[in-house]
């Protein structure tokens, strides 16, 4: 073998090696954000939804995204315009070559959400902190509780990929055996089977409990790990094959208002690289829409004494 | 004993210059409770540890200066003495300059409707004006604040306790009739937050300016006190304006940390309880959560930072009262059990729908630069002269 050639499978084998080692592009750990932290090329955006929590600490030079505010449309119950969102990731110092990574709290829930939102638009180089700002902080790695101020950045936002967000008429196609698509449930098996209508604390906003025929209930929390990161692909393919999900089919996720099932979205979708949809309308409002069969294991009928 | 503290004036001559053994019992014990519930509390997310040992830091502040709202506005009323009332305002110079040092930090610039987390904004109306005049006629009647009640429960003041039940009776009325209130006067009332309206300098300028004109109409009114007894050195009371220079601190340190200084929002989490236990619990309070305060409801009891705070200050005011040998169970009279009772009913009833009490809106809410701080101010001290006056009247009967 000539030396040329014994180099190339060198290179080649460290390529692939790296590539295995590394969980997916869409990821990124704590250390390579501890170590790219002064990268002017790195923006780092927080979304979390606990107030206070961005003030009182939050991973230097990252800027707060108010989920609530931010990120939605709150007249029209819709995801956040495109001009808007620009606006706001120009202020936030994005440009066009910039590599975004999201964290937050409450399990990255609210920030994968974001992933979602961007991806819509077209905005590359978006990764989400594997672990969250939980892995952050379980690591004590430094905080600061100073506003970050950046520089205005260029990016623009020209597409708009309306492919990856499922709409009601998509769902109710699913369960009217209408259509191919495989729908995830990925709230608790409760919420899915109808006991509850909403997890505990949290307000009970649609007058049905249970789950859309045809979906299958593959909680959010399996795929991560103890300490919040996301499982390897291998274990991913093994949870989601044994409930059907294989990625030959397109898939629709969902959970109560969107946020867990964008977590989830981005596993299927980013990790997975399956053809994945968020229906961010999910059960709040399909539990709620009139002529629609659903499936209630339990039998619970809201407002029966 | 450093030599500082020897007054060769008074000529005393001291027996003994030491301290015995048993004026370290509460702080022993401090340290026994603080270890032992280590464990629980130590949790990074949610800094309880930090919220025990603020409320112990300001429990020995509150007991060691006497930092007691009802008290020094009485010894203004009746001695003219302005000392205490100075020191009040002291907390509130160095706090105000605190929270906005904060509040750089955390807004780089004070752009409407952008508020800094959890300050204590709240919006300003005739509800707060009513709950403002309840809470001072109440502290009047019951002798003293609710953070005043608690750190002399921490010196032995048995009565506090039935202050307590009174305030927790208070809070549920006030839950009973929070609904009719928000719809109606709250949910239009303005949000006055000064550095929305004249930036932070201007806030800070402003602030200043309104506490130098309360000062000054204290010193005017201020009369010569006789001397105090010079006595052992640990029994000698910390001058009310190095309490308010501490206050002030331990205000802006929680602020930054945890969330501001307020007594009321574990009162909020045991009526709650309490009312649901006997199924008198709205099923909803309207707007609650939207709305900047001191009180928070939720279901978790004690292990929660306002928890952890409040005992926390009966335990440092225990330790510090101990070690000044100013503990001693004072068992009350049928008198003072009433009027502690139905002092704490207007004060629970006040500090509910005013949305804190004279720590949560006047304390807390005037070092935000907000102007409801300033009208639970003027509405508790009118209140206060009030409940005063009367008090006085039955007594003279």
């Amino acid at each position: 073998m000539s030396l040329i050639k014994k180099v190339t499978i060198l290179i080649v084998f460290l390529f692939t090696s790296q590539l295995a080692l590394a969980k997916s592009s869409a990821l990124v750990d704590t250390n390579w954000l501890a170590k790219n932290i002064n990268n002017p090329k790195v923006s780092i955006i927080e979304v979390s939804v606990k107030p206070g929590v961005y003030e009182r600490g939050h991973i230097q030079g990252a800027v707060n995204f108010k989920w609530h505010t931010d990120l939605v449309d709150t007249v029209s119950r819709d995801i956040i315009s495109k001009d808007k969102l620009q606006n706001l990731l120009r202020k936030s110092g994005v440009n066009q070559d910039s590599t975004i990574v999201l964290y937050g709290d409450k399990n990255n829930w609210f920030a994968a959400w974001g992933a979602w939102v961007f991806d819509i638009y077209g905005i590359q180089n978006v990764k989400l902190l594997d672990g969250g700002r939980k892995k952050w902080e379980e690591e004590k790695r430094p905080l600061t509780p100073l506003a970050t101020t950046v520089k205005a950045g260029n990016i623009e936002l020209t597409k708009t990929n309306l492919g990856l967000r499922a709409r009601l008429s998509d769902v109710v196609a699913v369960a009217k055996k209408e259509s191919n698509i495989a729908l995830v449930d990925i709230r608790s098996a409760d919420e899915y089977q109808g006991k509850i209508f909403a997890p505990a604390g949290v307000p009970e906003l649609s007058v049905r409990a249970g789950h859309i025929p045809g979906a299958v209930n593959i909680s959010w929390g399996k795929a991560v790990n103890k300490d919040g990161t996301i499982k390897s692909a291998d274990e991913l393919k093994k949870i989601y094959a044994a409930a059907g999900i294989d990625g030959s089919k397109p898939i629709i996720t969902y959970c109560r208002i969107g946020e867990r099932s964008s977590h989830s979205w981005f596993v299927l979708k980013k990790v997975l690289g399956y053809d994945a949809r968020n229906y961010d309308g999910s059960w709040t409002e399909y539990g709620n829409s009139v002529g629609n069969p659903i499936v209630n294991l339990a039998g619970t009928v809201w407002g029966k004494i | 004993m450093p030599p500082f503290f020897y007054d060769k004036k008074t000529k005393m001559k001291l027996k003994s210059n030491t301290l015995s053994v048993k004026n370290f019992f509460g702080i022993i014990l401090v340290l026994f409770i603080s270890v032992l519930i280590s464990d629980k509390v130590q949790n990074q997310s949610e800094v309880f540890y930090l919220s025990l040992w603020l409320g112990i830091s300001f429990g020995i502040v509150l007991q060691r200066s006497r930092f007691c709202f009802y008290c020094l506005s009485r010894d203004f009323i009746e001695k003219r003495n302005a000392k205490g009332l100075l020191g009040i305002i002291t907390s509130l110079v160095v706090g105000t300059l605190g929270y906005h040092i904060v509040f750089g930090a955390f807004l780089i610039e004070p752009i409407f409707p952008q508020l800094p987390p959890n300050a204590h904004i709240s919006p300003v109306s005739f509800v707060l004006i009513l709950g403002s005049f309840s809470f001072g006629f109440g502290m009047a009647i019951a002798g003293s604040c609710i953070s005043a009640q608690l750190f002399r429960l921490g010196e032995g003041l048995v009565s506090s306790l039935f202050a307590f039940v009174g305030i927790i009776i208070g809070f549920i009325l006030a839950f009973r009739i929070w609904n009719y209130f928000y719809l109606n006067i709250i949910y239009d009332a303005p949000v006055v937050w000064f550095p929305h309206h004249f930036g932070y300098t201007g806030s800070v300028v402003l602030q200043l300016t309104l506490m130098s004109v309360f000062a000054i109409l204290l010193f005017k009114f201020h009369k010569k006190q006789k001397k105090e007894e010079i006595s052992f050195w640990w029994k000698i009371k910390w001058p009310t304006y190095v309490g308010g220079i501490l206050v002030g601190i331990i205000g802006m340190v929680a602020f930054f940390r945890i969330t501001p200084l307020g007594v009321t929002a574990e009162i909020g989490n045991i009526s709650r309880n309490t009312a649901e236990y006997f199924n008198i619990m709205p099923l909803r309070l309207e707007g609650f959560d939207t709305l900047r305060g001191c009180i928070t409801v939720v279901k978790n009891v004690f292990w929660t930072n306002n928890g952890l705070f409040i005992f926390g200050l009966v335990l440092g005011s225990f330790a510090a009262a101990v070690f000044s040998e100013d503990f001693k169970i004072q068992i009350p009279s049928v008198h003072e059990v009433k009027n502690s009772f139905i002092g704490g009913l207007f004060m629970g009833f006040g500090s509910m729908i005013a949305l804190g009490c004279t720590v949560g809106n006047l304390l807390s809410g005037i070092m935000a630069a907000s102007l409801s701080g300033w009208i639970f101010l003027i509405f508790c001290a009118l209140g206060l002269y009030l409940g005063w006056i009367i008090k006085n009247k039955i007594r003279a009967n």
